[in-house]
């Protein structure tokens, strides 16, 4: 493993302005704008340095899961630096703040390709704003791109690596296990675009495949925040396992509702593909209690390689808050594309889109969070370990691990 | 029955503090004929006060008691400040409060790094009668707002203070000739109404997610409910918050809640078209 | 100051009544025509690129702003949804572009303003018929709620993307040729925003325009000498619309994606702050708002941080109390300002409008 660099005073207190002041994984970093900034290169090189734009949500109701991506980025490009960067050629980091808001975003990412012409984008969170951002990163910017984050599978195109892990990985052990473990009837309450729609559709294929049924499925605007109605038909329909795709800003009242009307109590099962232990932010450790998740890493697998990285993570950040470095944050698919990125480029001998992207297309790294991961080539999409796990008492409790799954999409 | 007991309980802890936030909208556009694009904003700031005394470690109890205080006297403040200059010209009251409330939720959106928080409520279990289970925290929402609604209705109604208010708003010139300080009584009143906002934003905030963009929602339906129900009175505010209230919550029952969001405010605009004065109007000038 | 132009005015051979007010027009018009090429001689062309793109985002919010000048400095409503028919224009037109793969110039700007009309015209007509003539409070909720209800809408009904809004990854194109955003849309947008801003002023400097300046002056006086005024307020208003419907064509076509909140309050009090900024009841005005606004935040946002859009908000609240004619209520006098009407060469008496 490679050492880091790590400077910061012992006596950095926990600050609720954590990201943005007294940061200090974030000095020498310069700001070059509000949610912007630029990690400078360390060295000199006559061809340049290479530039990686990382565009992510660092404020707004994503956030939980934009700051421990940018943070895992640092690392690992600190990592590579301190290897020597890519090709003898040091990796300058450009930090786009997309704020959860599409909007925004379209503008920050047109900065990163046009203005400062990086090499390479890796980011966007929700699938709304993978799809605001990728036109302008790999039409218009014809730049490549790499979505780090679990989503609903379907994209195929060309420049657009994929990975996080896609509805197979997630649906096609844990919905079986579900159903031994929670009963046959299930409720998909939802958010409405389009990653809680597609994975519906997956999910519902798969629900009925294993003998279940879905006796409730709604949409809901995000920002919801009465589920009164809802959870009375949830509970009406005497559903066992509530599949949920609801996210932040509605996700925490939803929660809490279908708990204070009995949902745990009576027996149901909780389930939720992208709950990891960030969740616990948005509402108490009784009220997820029993939830059933499955994602590409959690904190307590048993894997040396993972170990070592949460360990560093936690040393750089774990006094400041309580975001924590996890699966369902994108934040392990970001440290996942930016090493197998970094073969890409090994391989390409340059970082002209066309050749890194032929070599990303079998790219492999043999260690990652959760396990070693690669490419399948044809695909754009990433194969990898996955685990379920249970939701005990604020942490989680591992009960499945699958090595390897191919991850289905594109073939 | 109990689905029924719950349902109606649900519309009902909704609609009351939807009746709070409309009440200090309609104290202020009724007293100083103006509409205060900042209230929605007054609600945050009733949150967030609840939100540090959570994180500073203090009793929460004290929190839901201090963001009323807190936001009236910052209402007071505003109001000897800047609000008084709008009194003639409300759509100059319109957008300068609209600019103050950007100014407000800005700061907060920066002194919370924009994030999205939890904020816990003070009562935290739940009530189980028989099949029905309900959150204390909601139950204690209900019947603190209906305690404020009717101590406020008493203040404004039979007290020498309310005298004084009700006399300002009729007749100011006659009010000051007969020595009420009508400038006093209007930053009281001001910080009243901002009060109120601060109460329901408090009580409100454990129950969402606490962000900067707390207080755009209820502006939006607050302002309708005001027209609705009609400027002048006490109970006109009251009543269009209540119709507002309960059809916001009352009709995802009934249909897709998508639609159901929309069309309340479809609805509302239509009433308003055709009963300009709104429902309850003694509007005396 | 209002005396002194009385006075200037009565005297004959007064160099250019409007000198001011045209002064300023013809140097924004030289700003916006010159600086592509300015920029490409200093940097280059691959480091203006990102210049010319955004000065292209400015001059397409342009016509979101012209049409709240119209709206409101024109014709007395306070419009709180001019965002309604940009938006709404936009999400035609995208939606157009995603399911039948339309994607020339010449279907896009009509549609879009085809559809700003539209909605203007039904919003107008609902918000000012009727024999009681509608409060300022009432229009300004009405069209909130218009605009609103839209942004709710979109955000609910998957078909127009829900939350994702619709990507237009087609470029515009101009027969067979595509426009990418750059230096031709640059251009185009200008073209066709000199082509709106030339139209509008004939029409506010017309007889019509005196009608309308009558209206916002003594409703009641105008409506006694026989001209029907909501009528006359709500073709406005469609106008209005039909401005900010081709602008929000445009749009979406050079941004590429639409998003529910491009129809909704937010937007629309953009659309606001610009006009008012800038100075209403000028044209010019809401155009100089918006660049105002726009470039500022984007040169300041990089040494200012967060405080920016807090210190934007301390700016408006200032305007708003202390200046609301605007910046070129700064420049330009009153009486420059609300301008002559019809013929020129007629003597006409200073209006008693006091602001």
């Amino acid at each position: 493993m490679t050492n880091l660099i790590n400077n910061y005073q012992s006596n950095v207190q926990l600050t609720r302005r954590g990201f943005l002041q007294n940061a200090a994984w974030m000095a020498g970093a310069v700001a070059t704008g509000v949610g912007s900034w630029v990690f400078p290169a360390k060295w000199a090189h006559a061809a340049g340095p290479i530039k990686v734009g990382i565009a992510t949500d660092l404020t707004g109701p994503i956030s939980f899961a934009g700051i421990p991506n940018s943070r895992i980025a640092k690392i690992a490009i600190d990592q590579i630096n301190a290897d020597g960067g890519i090709l003898g050629r040091p990796l300058e980091m450009y930090l786009e703040d997309t704020a959860s808001n599409e909007q925004i975003a379209v503008g920050v990412v047109r900065k990163l390709v046009q203005r400062n012409r990086v090499d390479v984008v890796l980011g966007g969170i929700t699938s709304s704003m993978r799809n605001a951002i990728k036109d302008v990163i790999v039409g218009r910017g014809r730049t490549l791109y790499i979505y780090p984050q679990l989503y609903e599978g379907r994209e195929c195109t060309p420049h657009l690596f994929c990975t996080g892990p896609t509805p197979a990985q997630q649906c096609d052990d844990l919905i079986p296990w579900l159903i031994a473990n929670g009963g046959k009837r299930f409720a998909f309450p939802s958010a409405n675009y389009v990653w809680p729609r597609v994975l519906n559709e997956y999910a519902r294929k798969s629900v009925e495949n294993n003998g279940g049924e879905v006796v409730y499925e709604e949409y809901f605007p995000l920002d919801q925040v009465e589920y009164g109605a809802s959870v009375k038909k949830i509970m009406d329909e005497k559903a066992d396992v509530v599949f949920n795709t609801v996210i932040p800003p509605g996700l925490a009242p939803f929660i809490k509702q279908l708990y204070e009307a009995g949902f745990s109590a009576r027996g149901g099962r909780l389930s939720c593909v992208y709950y990891d232990e960030n969740c616990l932010n948005f509402n108490t450790a009784a009220e997820m209690e029993g939830l059933a998740s499955c994602l590409d890493y959690f904190q307590n697998i048993e894997d040396p390689f993972s170990a070592e990285l949460q360990a560093t993570y936690q040393k750089k950040h774990a006094h400041k808050d309580n975001v924590l470095f996890t699966a369902g944050s994108a934040s392990t698919g970001m440290y996942r594309g930016i090493k197998l990125w970094e073969t890409a480029v090994k391989e390409a001998g340059n970082v002209d889109r066309e050749s890194v992207s032929a070599a990303m297309d079998h790219a492999k790294i043999a260690n990652g969070p959760g396990g070693p991961a690669s490419i399948v080539p044809g695909t754009y999409h990433t194969q990898m370990n996955m685990y379920i796990a249970v939701a005990k008492d604020g942490k989680y409790e591992i009960l499945d691990k699958a090595e390897q799954v191919h991850p289905k999409e594109c073939g | 029955m109990e689905g029924t007991f719950q349902v109606l309980f649900s519309i009902l802890s909704w609609t009351s503090v939807m009746v709070l936030v409309v009440l200090g909208l309609g104290v202020i556009a009724s007293m100083m004929g103006i509409f205060n694009f900042a209230h929605g904003e007054f609600m945050l700031l009733g949150g967030y006060t609840l939100y540090l005394f959570s994180v500073w470690g203090l009793p929460l109890w004290f929190g839901i008691v201090a963001a009323p205080i807190v936001v009236g006297i910052v209402g007071m403040i505003l109001e000897r400040t800047v609000i008084h200059r709008f009194y003639a010209a409300p759509i100059a009251a319109m957008l300068g409060t609209y600019a103050l409330a950007v100014i407000i939720r800005e700061t907060v959106r920066s002194l919370i790094d924009g994030m999205y928080l939890r904020v816990p409520a003070p009562m935290d279990g739940l009530v189980v009668v028989g099949n029905i289970s309900i959150a204390e925290w909601r139950i204690a929402v209900l019947v603190i707002s209906l305690l404020v609604l009717l101590g406020s209705y008493l203040l404004v109604n039979r007290t020498n203070f309310g005298l004084r208010v009700r006399a300002s708003l009729e007749n100011p010139e006659l009010a000051r000739a007969s020595g009420i300080s009508t400038s006093q009584i209007y930053a009281v009143t001001f910080g009243f109404g901002a009060a109120l906002a601060g109460l329901a934003g408090a009580l409100m905030a454990p129950l969402l997610m606490f962000s900067a963009d707390m207080g755009l929602k209820f502006l939006i339906q607050g302002f309708l409910a005001v027209m609705l129900g009609g400027i002048g009175t006490f109970e006109g505010p009251a009543l269009g918050g209540a119709i507002i209230g309960s059809m916001a919550s009352g009709l995802p029952y009934v249909l897709n809640p998508i639609l159901a969001d929309v069309l309340v405010f479809v609805i509302a605009i239509v009433l308003v078209k055709f009963r300009p004065t709104g429902l309850v109007s003694k509007w005396r000038r | 100051m209002t005396i002194l132009n009385r006075v200037a005015a009565a005297r004959p051979g007064t160099s250019g009544r409007h000198s001011r007010l045209l002064t300023i027009e013809i140097l924004v018009l030289v700003l916006f025509a010159l600086m592509p090429l300015v920029l490409v001689l200093i940097w280059g062309e691959d480091d203006s690129f990102f210049w010319v793109v955004f000065t292209t985002k400015v001059m397409l919010l342009s016509f979101l702003a012209l049409s709240f000048d119209l709206a409101w400095g024109y014709a007395g409503l306070m419009s709180f949804g001019q965002a309604l028919f940009f938006g709404g224009s936009g999400y035609v037109v995208a939606v157009m572009s995603r399911d039948l793969g339309i994607s020339s110039v010449f279907i896009i700007v009509p549609m879009g303003t085809l559809v700003g009309l539209i909605l203007a015209a039904l919003l107008g007509a609902f918000l000012l018929s009727g024999s009681k003539t509608p409060s300022i409070i009432f229009i300004a909720f009405g069209t909130l709620t218009g605009s609103y209800a839209a942004e709710r809408l979109a955000r609910a009904w998957y078909y127009l993307g829900g939350q994702n809004g619709v990507s237009v990854s087609k470029a515009m194109t101009i027969g067979d040729m595509p426009l990418y955003e750059g230096f031709g849309f640059y251009y185009l947008a200008l073209g066709f925003l000199l082509i709106v801003y030339i139209g509008c002023r004939f029409l506010v400097r017309s007889q019509f325009g005196l009608v309308l300046a009558g209206i916002r002056e003594r409703e009641e006086r105008i409506a006694f000498l026989g001209y029907r005024v909501q009528l006359t307020r709500a073709l406005v208003f469609a106008l209005s619309g039909a401005i900010a419907g081709l602008g929000g064509g445009l749009y979406a076509f050079h941004e590429g994606f639409v998003w529910p909140a491009l129809m909704g309050p937010l937007t629309s009090t953009q659309a606001i702050l610009y006009g008012l900024f800038g100075g209403v009841s000028t044209l010019i005005g809401p155009i100089i708002g918006v660049s105002g606004i726009e470039f500022a935040t984007i040169i300041l946002i990089d040494y200012l941080r967060d405080y920016w859009i807090i210190i934007l908000g301390f700016l408006l609240l200032l305007v708003i109390m202390f200046r609301p004619t605007g910046l070129v209520g700064l420049l330009v006098s009153e009486r420059e300002r609300i301008g002559t009407f019809g013929r020129p060469g007629v003597d006409r008496k200073s209006d008693t409008r006091g602001d």
